[in-house]
Formats: C-alpha cells, structure tokens, sequence
C-alpha cells in the first residue's frame, strides 16, 4: 500500500485540468483495473495526488462526430462492446472486447485507461490502430483550455510511457468510420482461452474491392516495447489480390518485420513462428470469407 | 408417529456436503477471517539472495520503529531446532541462506502495514556463494556443498541437541536421500526381451494453489501453555513434532484448525513460518497472526517433486512384460521435506501397477538451491505414471498389439500379490480398462486417429489412455495408522460424531455423517461432526494417502456399531423383545422383520437416564488395518486396500500453433463402493482438473534458484472454458476391509491425466513428448522438428 498525501476527485474537465496543472505529481485513477494491482504488488508507486476521474462527465459517451465516433475516456469496455454505434460501424471493438480478461474487469476497465496504460499486449490497442484511431488530449496551461488530437501509434512511447504531457488528461479516442468494403479482424493469441495476456497480438484492415486489398493497415501487440505497426506486411497487401503467394509472402513480412524478446509467457522463436502462422490464419480467412 | 418404516440408506445416494451452504454462501471463517482479541501482526524477511552467507543483520532501525514489538533473528532464538523429514532447516536461517525463500528475520507489529515497514528497515550483508540451480551439478565431485557439515562453535552448540535427538548435522554430499529397490534379475528379464525402450522423462515445478493461503495464529496463556490456530492435515502429528522443536510438553499444545482452503498434501509438514509465528508470540507475549502474501504462497510453500527420471523397459513379442529398470534423479531443492520421499509411490508404479517379473529401482534425492518439494496429491505416483504409461504404448506399438489389448495381458487380477509384496485384495483394474475403452470408443478412436495422422489438416484429434494403481486402504508409513471416534447422543436422538480425522475440503465429515447414519438409522440432519480441535477430538494420524474415508471410516463405523448395540439391548429389555430382532430406521426403534414401530429413538435415550446404564457416549479405534510396514528393501503390503483406475483422454491439436485442448476424459475408478455419488464426483472431477492444470499449463518456472511466475497471471491454473466434458464410471468392487465396501479415491483421479494426455498426442501427431507441461510452444516446437526430420 502507498501512503497519500492528497486525494481529488474533480467533477469536471475543466477542474481536472487546473487540477493537475496546480498539483503536478499526480496519478489517474480511472477503473483502476490495473493501477491497483499494480501498486499492490509495489511495481507502481502512487505520486503525492491521486486523482480520481471518474466523476468528470466530459469523459463519458460514445457519439457520432461527423465521419467519426468518439469514445470517452471513461467508457468501460463492456458500455463499449454493447453501444450500437459501436457494434454498427466498429464491430472490430466488439470482438476485441470478447477477449478481454474477465466479465469484471470488462465492467472496470476503462477504453482510456487500456490507452494510457501502453501495455504491448493491451487489448484494444491493436484493433485501435487498424482502425486509424487517435486520442485527444487536454489540458489548461494558461487561461484557455487546450485540447490537441495525436494518432494512436505516435503516442506510445515504450511500456507504460506515452506522450501524455504530466499536466494533460486523455479525453477520449476518436475512430473514423471504416469506408465501404472495410474488413478488419483481431486475433489475440494468449495460450489459454480465457483470462489470459497475449503472447502477441494481430490487427489486419483495409478495403476489400474488386477482389483486391487497398489502404491496408496491419498492427502487432506483444512483440515490442510498444504495439506497432506492420509496415512491411502492409506493403506486402497494399493493392494485391489475397491469393496464396500474396498470403504468403505476407505472412513471411510480418515474421520478419517483428523482433519480439523471450520471457514467460513465449520465446522469441515462437512469437515470430505465431506471428507468421495467425497472419496466414487471418489473410485466409478474409480471403475465403470475402 | 408412523406405524411401519422400511429401511432405507444413504450409502451411494448423492448428498450435498454439510459445508456447503455455508461456503457456498460466503459465511465460513477461515484462518483470514479469524482474529484473536490483542493479535499483533507477523511477516517474514526473506533472503534476497539464492545461495549466500549472511555476514550480518542489523535490525536496529526496524526495532525503533513505532508500532513494531518485536523484530527476531536466529541469534534471538538459540533454543530454535531443525524441522522437516531429514531435519535439515533451521526456521530462521543462522549463517547462511540456501534458496531465495529462506527465512532470515521476522517481526510482529500493530498492523500489517507497520511490520512490512520494518522489514525494509533491516539490513543484511551477504556474500555470495556459488548457485547450484541444476540437480545434475549437484552430484559433480567439485560441486559446493549446499549442507556442509557445521564446525566450530556451531557443531558444538549442536552437540547438545544431539543428545536431546534432534540435530542439524550437515551432510558430505549433496545427497539427500536414496532409494534402491530390486526383484527379481532384470538382466535376465533383458534377455527374455524382444523390444527394449530406454528414455528419460522430464517432470516439472507445480504448486498447490490452494485457493487460502497459508497462515496461522499462535498464543501463550500466561501458564505458558500453546494455541494454535493453524491449517495443518496433520494436527496429532504436529503437536508432538512442536513439542519437540519448541522443547515443550506436548501437553501444553492444543492445536485448532479452522476450515481450511486447500490441502492437497501442502499441509503434511511443519514449514518455517509456524514456528517463527510461536517465536514471535513468545517475544511479545501476544498472540501473533501471520498470513502468507499469494506472492509469498507461490515462493515460500512446498511444491510437487521434481524428477528426471530414466525408464529401460521391455517385452515379448507375445505381449508379456519382462523388466523395467528406472533411475531417478529428484531436486530436493534447498531442505529435505516429504518430496524426497515420494520413491515409497513411485516403487509401486513401477513393480505392482503391471505384472513385471523383474525390476530395478534407483533414487537419488539431491540438495540444490531452488525451492523445496513437499508432499502433493499423488505423490510422486503422477511422475512414475507419466514414465511407465508411455512405455506402454511405446512397447505396444512395437510388437503391433493395440494399447488396451497390451494393458489387458499385463494387469493386475483380485488374489494377485506382487513381488513387492502389495496384496490386491480386491481388484476391479481390468473392468477399469475395459469399461473406460468401451465408454469411449477408444480402440475405433484410436484407429481412426492413427490413419487421419498423415493426410494434412490443421487440426489433429487423438486419444489416449493411462492407467493407475494407488493406496486406498491407508498407507502404513507411520508406525500407526489408527483414529480414533467418540460417539455421542443426546435425548433427542441426534448424535455428536468426535474424530480424529480433519475436513480439509474433501467431504470427510460429510462421508462420515452417512456412515454413522446408516448404522443408527438416523438422518443426516441429527449428526454433527467436531474435527478439528486436539484438546477435543481423539487422535488420528492425519489427512495423507487418500486414507480418511478408510482409516476414519471404519473408526466411525466402529463407534457407531456399539452405540447401537446399547440401545437395541436397551429397547429390547423395554420392550420385551430380542435385540436381534430389532432396527433402528428414520428415528425410531423398529421390528426387523416387518418395520412395525417399537417407540422412537429419543425417548428411548431419554428414558436410558433413568436406569443405571445411560451410557450415551462410546468410543472407538480403528487402529491397525491388516497391512505391513515395507521392511528395509521396501517390500510389504503397505495398505489393506488398493485403488485402480483407467483414464481416457480426447484431444484436438492445434498444428499451427501447438494448443493442445482436452475434449473429453472418460474415466473408470475402482472405488470399492460408492459412499457419496455427489462428493466421490466431485473429488474425481477436481482431480481430472488437476491432472489437466500438471499436464498442459502449469508450470513453476525457476531459473537459477528464481520463481520467475509467482501469480496466478503466469502460472497458468485450468480456466473454466478449458475444463473438458468429462465422463466417470465407478466399479464397485466390494472391498472386504473397506468401510461399507468403500476404498480411498482422494489422490487417484489426478494420477493419469498427464500420462493419457502424453499418449493422446502420439495418436493425434506422432510426436512423443517426453517433459512436460505440454505448452503451445513445447508442443509447437516437437511438431517443427518432427516436420524438419521427414
């Protein structure tokens, strides 16, 4: 257990952001799914303020924002995979969310903090990047509130480090709506079917029209400091049709592309072999499904 | 009141537990939920070193903090003696630490928060010393010693315990202990054989996982006598073994045990924390309440014995078994607990399970400096099975017989005694094999597999089965093997049942109520059960060697049997009639013949006060079943019964990434006779589970005498999704010593999984995977080479 100096818990946005722009050293308690366990086990150590969120209405809701959908911080995953904006254009979200440690944790665990937390293998990270989505941020320096928007690949740093400047608060992220002809799957292979942290993870998107694959965005979990993504295999896709040698060679671009570590959960060896094995998976399956 | 009652029983019938409302509702009181009026708190410094001298403690800083009443080193207790089999471990470590999860200061504060404060306040100097992480290192001639024989001042303060009979002595070697068992010539046997296979299997680190930690509360009255609160399986045995360590009399200690959250054979031996817990209580002259971290579960409590283990086996073309040679190599780990021991198991696996005319066995149990082995469920049984059930199939494919046809020609019949001496009274193994076969279709399955092998896919389904033979009449490892029953009724006809015998979540208490019950024709609602209290309960040896139903059984039904012959001697003098010629039914004291009421049972008990022989409470003991200790060359009947058992297990493998799921597990189990249908299910269910968790994903992982998972998000326990259709059948043998026929079961069902499941994945893939757990990507990695090979 950590010992607090000060505890706030603002019922705005705009309190939160003088907040932390008064206080400095602060830690964000949004589910706390996370940070909890985390500081229990002595691995996070709280800083002098402890700021809860969950009050601020700003961070809630999931709406329709022109040609995109907003989802607010504060949104569990499970108010995520049951919004029907989400299940209408984001159906991707919602199979994520399905693989998402445990029906509690889903009911705590929030999209914002899944975001800042900047795990490798968090769980929606991936399916965020394939689906091009960017977070907002917000904070108060001066007298005006300043809000700036980032692409969710730019703001991952390293495990648990983002760009999040210390007096700034996710607000929420923001996802285009997939154009038509979009497909998109998330595969997350953890070695047990439930309850389990990705040896690695796959994202795989694009068009699919005319029987060739276009705007091709493919994202990897748990196969570095940070999700990344799959640069090569999405020039390996980019304009192809999704017949075998192209599946193929895909496959082999992303084995390739990917420079995992070894630790408990999989050696380098296998993640790289799986990497290979669940995008020839996927391809196929879009390929045989489209 | 009814005027005729037939007779009615409970045996086989299934019954929920007596416990389960209140631990299905959240209301039972564990050691976590007890606290005792003025408890302070205790946690324990660990070494932060796996193999090294410890040049200095200075808990100066950590005594002057508020709030802390007292802060312990070896130094404060000279009086501390060895624990454990070989009495090789000081409870707080003196001049040196030899695993990471060793002992080196405690403290007992006001809170928890306070006393885990104070540990980081002391300060240890260590200096390093070489680690030996691998048992074969252990064994080299220049290898350090991880027990050296104690010189100097040290020797000599030992002196003095050596004439009181417990010492720390040290030891020349690493060898902890050894093992050496033969029958027969098993060069001879060789030389009958036609097909000889030799491979050395590799057995891993699981754990317990009890879902309650450890823990325990200790206090002194001001007379200097003991409480404990404490989780053990084995009170009666610990009383004595901390009258011993603690240089008391024995009478001063009274050990009670609240419902306990997982045993498993975790609790068989006393660990370093108990007695620092009553070393703290003495220096503050509080009591003293120290629960174990889930964190510290994982690194500071016994595991599963680890074991490399070298099998030459062989047989004739004609199918009949000639030899097995085995050796051994068990990782003792830093401290000598039950796990060295588990040979007196695996011996019988390996001469008794089969008929083999000829046998060999050899064990060396070494000291390394990773975690220490305990006693877990099975036993070392898990081990030997995963070896000697995989040879089969081996040997059977070999010389073209079918795996059930193999087994068949080799097993055990009722009558049969074994050259190590095991005598099988009863015996339902062959109806084992061929009921769980025919329940599975195995031998179509298995066929069908065999010729789906080659063509491509990328998933692969396969079935396999294992056999197992294990104690289930009690085990005569200690000099008794006895427990004792007081049997109490009140005016009301309900009856107080006292035994020895301790609930650790297997139904005992449960099992015994039905007992009782079906002699004095009673319902389950008018027996209670008082289990767990020394001062109170007669003495019993403890919960080991799936023993409780046999042992505690027999002594219930001892007690149960004499209550009812006072009261039918009674009735009948009442009521003008032959003691013979009466039952007791539902309550009541009824004609035999007919079921016509004579009066009801309590107002009999009632009207008992009123003559000179009341009599209401009787005891009993059932001490020595007719079973031997194994003589020095490990030969001997050592249980009066014995339980079989044959599993079948499905599995579909994930060729793409290695996932081996468990579709079904069809299992037949020679119970003797079926007690509780419901609790006899749940025992093998949770057995299968386990077996399961040993087989695909459990796993300690140490590396260089370091736990590198201790939580349960890297040791992967068997989620609900991955738990398979399961299909048990019982064969019900009679057995003729047994309690109402019934044998011991608690250990059998997690006996078999890992072997079956090892054979399965031949028959789906042709890989044969000798280690385990088998992982994804120890599966994955086999199907690569095996691919690269062809």
């Amino acid at each position: 257990m950590t010992a607090l100096d000060n505890y706030v818990a603002p019922t705005s946005l705009e309190q939160a952001v003088v907040q932390l722009q008064e206080l400095g050293e602060v830690t964000i308690l949004a589910g706390g799914t996370d940070l909890m366990p985390q500081s229990h086990a002595g691995r996070v150590k709280f800083k002098r303020t402890l700021m809860n969120i969950r009050r601020i209405p700003e961070l809630r809701g999931i709406v329709r924002e022109g040609d995109a959908i907003r989802i607010g911080a504060l949104t569990t995953i499970s108010e995520m995979m049951a919004h029907p904006l989400v299940r209408e254009h984001l159906p991707l979200l919602v199979s994520a969310g399905d693989h998402f440690a445990s029906d509690q944790i889903r009911n705590a665990g929030t999209v914002g903090g899944n975001i800042c937390n900047a795990s490798p293998a968090g769980d929606t990270l991936v399916p965020l990047m394939v689906l091009d989505a960017s977070v907002e941020l917000a904070s108060k320096p001066d007298d005006t509130l300043f809000r700036r928007s980032m692409p969710l690949p730019e703001f991952f740093v390293g495990p648990g480090k983002t760009r999040l400047a210390p007096a700034e608060l996710l607000t929420a992220v923001r996802v285009p709506i997939p154009p038509k002809g979009f497909v998109a799957r998330f595969h997350k292979f953890g070695t047990r079917p439930a309850l389990d942290i990705s040896a690695i993870s796959i994202g795989v998107a694009g068009v699919l029209k005319d029987g060739k694959f276009s705007q091709v965005r493919v994202a990897f979990g748990a196969v570095a400091p940070t999700p990344v993504c799959g640069c090569a295999t999405q020039e390996a896709l980019e304009g192809k049709r999704l017949d075998a040698a192209t599946i193929a060679a895909a496959a082999k671009a992303a084995q390739d592309e990917v420079h995992p570590i070894s630790d408990v959960r999989a050696s380098a060896w296998y993640r790289k072999e799986m990497i290979h094995n669940m995008t020839k998976r996927i391809l196929e399956d879009v390929s045989a499904n489209h | 009141m009814p005027e005729t009652i037939q007779r009615d029983s409970l045996i086989g019938k299934r019954i929920t537990k007596l416990d389960a409302p209140e631990k299905a509702g959240g209301k039972t009181r564990y050691i976590q939920d007890l606290d005792v009026q003025g408890q302070l708190y205790g946690k324990i410094l660990r070494s932060a070193r796996v193999h090294a001298r410890i040049k200095s403690i200075d808990t100066a800083a950590a005594k002057a903090l508020p709030g802390v009443h007292a802060v312990i080193t070896a130094a404060d207790v000279p009086y501390q003696r060895p624990i454990g089999v070989a009495k090789d471990h000081f409870p707080l470590k003196t001049d040196r630490v030899r695993s990471l999860r060793d002992e080196i200061a405690a403290v007992a504060a006001e809170t928890e928060a306070i006393a885990e404060a104070a540990l980081k306040l002391i300060k240890v100097e260590y200096e390093d010393l070489p680690v030996l992480a691998d048992p074969n290192d252990s064994l080299k001639p220049d290898a350090p010693l991880i027990h050296p024989e104690p010189h100097g001042a040290t020797a000599k303060h030992d002196h003095l315990k050596q004439a009181q009979g417990i010492a720390y002595r040290g030891k020349p070697d690493n060898i902890a202990m050894t093992f050496d068992y033969a029958q027969g010539d098993v060069a001879a046997g060789e030389r009958e054989s036609d097909v000889v296979f030799e491979d050395t299997f590799h057995l891993h680190y699981v754990t317990h996982c009890c879902m309650g930690v450890s823990g325990i509360i200790a206090e002194f009255d001001p007379s200097g006598n003991l409480l404990m609160y404490s989780n053990t399986q084995v009170p009666f045995l610990h009383k004595r073994e901390f009258a011993e360590i603690l240089n008391m009399d024995p009478a001063r200690i009274r050990i009670i045990q609240p419902p306990i959250g997982g045993g498993f054979g975790s609790k068989l031996d006393i660990y370093p924390f108990e007695p620092i817990t009553v070393f703290l209580a003495k220096a503050t002259g509080r009591p003293v309440k120290l629960v174990f971290t889930r964190e510290e579960e994982f690194l500071a409590s016994p595991t599963r014995q680890p074991v490399i283990l070298t099998l030459r086996s062989g047989c004739r073309k004609d199918g009949t078994l000639t030899f097995r040679t085995v050796s051994t190599l068990h990782d003792n780990g830093a401290y000598t607990s039950w796990g060295a021991t588990t040979p007196f198991v695996m011996m019988q696996t390996i001469s008794s399970l089969y008929r083999v005319p000829h046998c060999l066995y050899h064990t060396k149990a070494v000291y390394t400096n990773n975690p220490y082995a305990g006693s877990f469920r099975g036993y070392g049984n898990l081990q030997a099975t995963f070896a000697v059930e995989q040879h089969m199939d081996m040997m059977a494919a070999a010389i073209g017989m079918d795996p059930l046809a193999f087994r068949l020609k080799n097993a055990q019949d009722s009558g049969e005694v074994t050259p190590q001496g095991m005598h099988f009274k009863s015996c339902g193994f062959k109806e084992c094999l061929s009921t769980a076969a025919e329940a599975s279709g195995f031998l179509a399955k298995f066929k069908a597999n065999e010729a789906d092998k080659a063509k491509p896919g990328r998933f692969k389904r396969g079935v396999g089965m294992a056999s197992m033979l294990h104690v289930g009449g009690g085990a005569k490892i200690y000099p008794s093997d006895g427990c004792g029953t007081i049997l109490k009724m009140d005016d009301f006809g309900s009856v107080t049942l006292i035994t020895g015998a301790s609930e650790i979540g297997q139904g005992s208490e449960t099992v015994l109520a039905q007992l009782v019950c079906e002699e004095l024709g009673v319902p389950l609602s008018a027996v209670r059960v008082i289990n767990n209290d020394t001062e109170i309960t007669p003495w019993d040896v403890g919960v080991h060697a799936s023993r409780t139903t046999f042992i505690a059984g027999n002594s219930a039904i001892g007690a149960a049997k004499k209550a009812r012959g006072k009261i039918l001697d009674a009735a009948a003098k009442m009521a003008g009639l032959d003691a013979a010629d009466l039952d007791l039914r539902a309550g009541h004291i009824v004609e035999a013949k007919n079921g016509t009421v004579v009066m009801t049972l309590a107002k009999l008990l009632r009207q008992l006060h009123f003559s000179d022989k009341a009599e209401l409470v009787v005891t009993s003991f059932y001490y020595e079943p007719p079973s031997k200790h194994q003589d020095k060359h490990f030969k001997g009947d050592v249980s009066a019964a014995y339980a079989w058992a044959t599993q079948v297990v499905e599995v579909e493998v994930d060729t793409d990434t290695g996932i081996v799921r468990l579709l079904k597990v069809t299992g037949a189990h020679d119970v003797g006779r079926i007690l509780n249908r419901l609790g006899l299910e749940g025992q093998i269910e949770g057995g299968i589970v386990m077996g399961q968790g040993y087989a695909l994903t459990e796993e300690l992982m140490v590396e260089n005498g370091v736990v590198r998972n201790p939580g349960f998000r890297d040791y992967k326990l068997v989620t609900a999704p991955e738990i398979p259709e399961m299909d048990v059948r019982f064969i019900e043998t009679m057995d003729g010593e047994g309690p109402q026929g019934a044998k011991g079961v608690g250990e059998a069902p997690a006996i078999c999984i890992a072997a079956a499941t090892a054979n399965a994945i031949h028959n789906a893939t042709g890989v044969r995977i000798m280690a385990l757990p088998f992982t994804p990507e120890k599966v994955y990695r086999a199907l690569k080479a095996k691919d690269q090979h062809h």
